[in-house]
């Protein structure tokens, strides 16, 4: 029988937290000895990802999702869920494989997949018992998947290993409070990591698409002159918060782009749109995030921005988001000029692509932290 | 996308300009830039460039106001070039109905313009037409050519865009104007040279793009990857520690329905003088200083002047040519070259050529490489194959029943992409027994995601003025004068050493005695 082409995921098994290691050393070799048969199997690991969730069950959520991953960045997965106020504490831990088979008839690739639940006091001793299993020689990723980056002090260890943090500010509950805050942790964690907001990269089709709005030559002047930017997110989905985080973040890369400097705080109206003024090397540059309601929104991420600049003739370039939310239509605007139009497929990437797409960086990013620093400052901090 | 960052124009210059696209991880986008195909009505236009065009304007790796004008004699409308896009794009990518939108606008970007290329008059209306996109479109004065057309064509277009001052960068400091030309540059080394004449008499060398979309293949691209970007093979990499090296192009088709073309051109032509010495000339390079255009074809260029010419009176002894018989493929019975629509009965015309070939130059001095390249072979394969040299002494005496494979490094080009040394290890137990065993790496289990297609990555590499994947004129001239000698010597033999091989096998049996000849054979593929 052929192996399936989805990735699998072998069912978990409990072991001795102490024995871990051999646990996992000999789960390689029983694959070993199957490959005497007809199911051969290469083991592949390019990473170590950590995971931090905060319940089992959370734990087994991303346990399924750890497949398509390891699927493009083969990786030793360990799952670390802590459950301080859990009674009785206690440590326990699973081991098991996800395989898939890149081509009919070829091997089968597989990773392994390690979950830690710890629970009461115990979370404590989360470090020690994951710390001595992260591959040596390899980076070390830690995606946070919690609604907060509030790490507990324990993970201290964890962090001072880590190469990279995934955030998701996606799921942060109140945007304009807890980004602001993630401004400060990623100050501190910034000098020896890596820092990666998810809800930040879903963003970068959008960035790409204004920036390639001052591509020309001739419009590039436009970028200096702009004097009101507008940035509508969608309202009502369940996304809001994840929307408002993307607004706020995009408001923020511009200024920090343009060094533009906060003039003012920010006033909020009582449509819960927020302005804020800004100082421009041409003037004064006004931001407005304003939600609103989009109809058959879709999936898809739904923005409206407009970028109005003056000059004579002004121009005013725009991004829509077009139906279903899986297109966007750009247009570029010069008075008594013709305007250039087109429609561009908008990229709506599940939470799980987005991590594949950032365990393939490495290094520090200093534009978003840039653009942290200025959403900083931006909320007076 | 090509390796090379060389700054080829304040164009370029100016784009990382806008600061809103520094550091974003943001790929790189041209220039705004109209983009002229001659043969749009062709098989190459439908099938490669409206594809690879709309893949890069979905995925907005081009600019906002990209223009494509297609040239050709067919008497199209704008429209009607326009809806054989639609269907191009539809036939060759199967995009899902919620495309619609982006096919929509991406057809509204097409125009089309039937005239008689080959008369000079054409030429005004084109470039009426770009000065227009300049104008309403926002097309910056940027301008591609491609040349798509039968390579008959290729000289006349080439003049009349001279005459017609549209090879002319209009304002070097702020446009760029460039031309692809597709393969065959040349059917022998005095075509290419006159071919090279009259390019470079119309635009300068820097303009010029001779695409041959082997490179832009992107395990090709990691070869320079693996050889440079990695510091243990580099000691290595020389005839102190190799003993041979084996390039594989292997194809399990026939020649379909080019026959009249294979008759012209015959393997030597279609792939050794082209593809094949290119992946030669990546092996075995110098590490070039940058990874820059001109700083990586300089090494290729010297790596082909390097390679020892092969005399005329030495073509038999280095050289072996063949042609298929009937046999089977993929299990059904096939038929003979001969027996293929338009060749001849009689012909003589080679569908496989292996070559032992040297390189005179002190890294690779006596270090034989040996080239293999044929039609209906047992199975499609690219492959290059590094062996290494045995271990000086043997110590493991107890081991000797066992043979001692040398180490042998392979990297796959197609398909299974991938990396893999063989090494000996010693067999479980109390004997000291050893075996070759083999260690691998394969891009499709390391990286998930499906790398762009060749003509994807040298398009952006062409419109973002990236020549590093392309051919320069001394590179052609000198692939095509090293082939030239088997050529002519073929060409006067007639049928005289022609071996046929069974279509689904590894080839002639002479070539098997190429290599036996020097106490080696060939790597099992």
């Amino acid at each position: 029988m052929l192996a399936p082409l989805q990735p699998v995921l072998e069912s978990p098994r409990e072991v001795d937290v102490e024995e871990l290691e051999a646990e996992l050393s000999a789960l390689w070799r029983s694959a070993a000895e199957g490959a005497s048969g007809q199911r051969v199997v290469t083991r592949a690991c390019a990473l170590t990802l950590l995971v931090s969730v905060e319940s089992e069950d959370a734990a087994w959520e991303v346990s399924n999702l750890i497949g398509d991953v390891t699927r493009q960045n083969p990786c030793r997965a360990i799952i670390m869920a802590s459950e301080p106020l859990a009674r009785p504490g206690g440590i326990n831990a699973w081991i098991s494989t996800h395989c898939h088979l890149p081509v009919e008839g070829e091997k089968q690739v597989c990773s392994e997949q390690v979950a830690v639940v710890a629970r009461g006091d115990s979370v404590r001793a989360l470090p020690n018992v994951v710390l001595p299993l992260v591959i040596p020689g390899l980076p070390i990723y830690l995606w946070w998947r919690a609604p907060r980056f509030e790490p507990e002090p324990c993970y201290e260890d964890i962090l001072r290993v880590t190469d990279r943090v995934l955030i998701d500010s996606g799921r942060f509950p109140h945007p304009a409070l807890d980004l602001p805050r993630l401004t400060e942790r990623a100050r501190e964690a910034g000098i020896r990591m890596g820092f990666s907001d998810l809800n930040w990269v879903r963003m970068t089709p959008w960035r790409e698409l204004i920036a390639q709005c001052f591509d020309p030559s001739e419009l590039r002047p436009y970028l200096a002159r702009v004097k009101k930017v507008t940035v509508e997110y969608e309202k009502t989905s369940p996304r809001r918060s994840a929307q408002e985080a993307q607004a706020w973040l995009l408001a923020a890369w511009l200024g920090s782009r343009m060094n533009w400097d906060p003039a003012e705080p920010a006033t909020e109206a009582s449509d819960a749109s927020r302005t804020w003024i800004f100082n421009s090397t041409d003037g004064r540059v006004e931001v407005r995030l304003v939600p609103r309601e989009f109809v058959g929104g879709g999936e898809g991420m739904c923005f409206n921005i407009t970028l109005e600049a003056a000059g004579d003739p002004p121009a005013r370039f725009s991004l829509k988001r077009g139906p279903e939310g899986i297109c966007v239509t750009t247009q570029c605007a010069v008075e008594g000029r013709e305007p250039v139009s087109r429609n561009v497929r908008l990229e709506v990437l599940e939470e799980i692509e987005v991590v594949n797409d950032e365990l393939k960086y490495l290094g520090r990013n200093r534009v978003f932290e840039q653009t942290l620093a200025m959403l900083g400052r931006m909320a007076g901090l | 996308m090509g390796l090379g960052t060389e700054a080829s124009s304040v164009a370029e210059t100016a784009l990382l300009a806008n600061p809103l696209r520094e550091g974003t991880r943001v790929r790189k986008t041209p220039a705004p830039c109209s983009i002229v195909i001659f043969g749009a009505s062709g098989d190459l236009t439908e099938r490669k460039l409206i594809p690879a065009l709309y893949y890069l304007a979905r995925e907005h790796l081009l600019p906002v106001s990209f223009t494509v004008t297609g040239c050709a004699k067919s008497p199209y409308t704008t429209e009607t070039f326009r809806e054989k896009a639609r269907q191009a794009v539809q036939s060759h990518l199967k995009i899902p109905a919620s495309e619609a939108p982006f096919l929509e606008s991406f057809a509204q970007s097409l125009f089309y313009i039937s005239d008689d290329f080959g008369d000079v008059k054409a030429y005004s209306l084109l470039d009426s037409m770009l000065d227009r996109f300049d104008r309403e479109r926002g097309t910056g004065g940027n301008r591609l050519f491609y040349l798509a057309t039968p390579p008959s064509f290729f000289p006349v277009i080439v003049q009349h865009l001279g005459r017609a001052g549209l090879a002319k960068t209009r304002d070097p400091e702020k446009n760029w104007t460039r031309i692809i030309i597709e393969k065959p540059f040349g059917r022998d080394h005095a075509s290419a040279q006159e071919l090279n004449r009259t390019v470079t008499s119309v635009f300068d060398e820097e303009q010029v793009f001779r695409i041959d979309h082997y490179l832009g293949k992107e395990t090709v691209q990691n070869l320079l990857v693996f050889r440079f970007a990695n510091g243990i093979y580099e000691p290595i990499w020389n005839r102190r520690y190799i003993d041979q090296v084996q390039i594989a192009v292997a194809e399990s088709l026939g020649v379909e329905n080019r026959g009249a073309y294979y008759e012209e051109a015959g393997l030597l032509r279609d792939m050794i003088q082209n593809h094949v010495l290119q992946l030669l000339s990546l092996v075995a390079m110098e590490p070039p200083a940058r990874f820059a255009g001109t700083a990586v074809r300089d090494e290729k260029a010297k790596v082909l002047r390097a390679i020892r010419p092969i005399p005329p009176d030495a073509v038999n002894d280095l050289a072996v040519r063949g042609q298929y018989g009937e046999g089977f493929a993929g299990g059904k019975k096939v038929s003979a070259y001969r027996s293929e629509p338009k060749v001849s009965p009689s012909s003589v015309t080679e569908t496989y050529a292996a070559l032992k070939l040297f390189i005179d130059n002190w890294r690779w001095a006596d270090v034989p490489f040996y080239l293999r390249s044929g039609k209906r072979l047992a199975k499609r394969v690219s492959e290059i194959t590094v062996q290494f040299r045995s271990v000086p002494h043997l110590m493991f005496r107890d081991a000797i029943e066992d043979i001692i494979e040398p180490n042998v490094m392979s990297l796959r080009i197609q398909p299974n992409e991938g990396i893999a040394v063989r090494f000996g290890a010693k067999l479980p137990g109390p004997a000291m027994r050893i075996r070759p065993v083999q260690m691998e790496f394969r891009y499709g289990e390391s990286f998930g995601a499906p790398p762009p297609t060749a003509y994807e990555t040298l398009l952006l590499d062409c419109m973002l003025g990236d020549n590093t994947l392309f051919n320069r004129d001394d590179a052609v001239e000198l692939a095509w004068e090293l082939v030239m000698p088997i050529l002519d010597r073929w060409k006067n033999d007639g049928e005289r050493d022609l071996a046929f091989y069974e279509a689904g096998s590894w080839g002639p049996a002479e070539a098997d005695r190429l290599l036996q000849r020097d106490g080696r054979r060939w790597q099992r593929l």
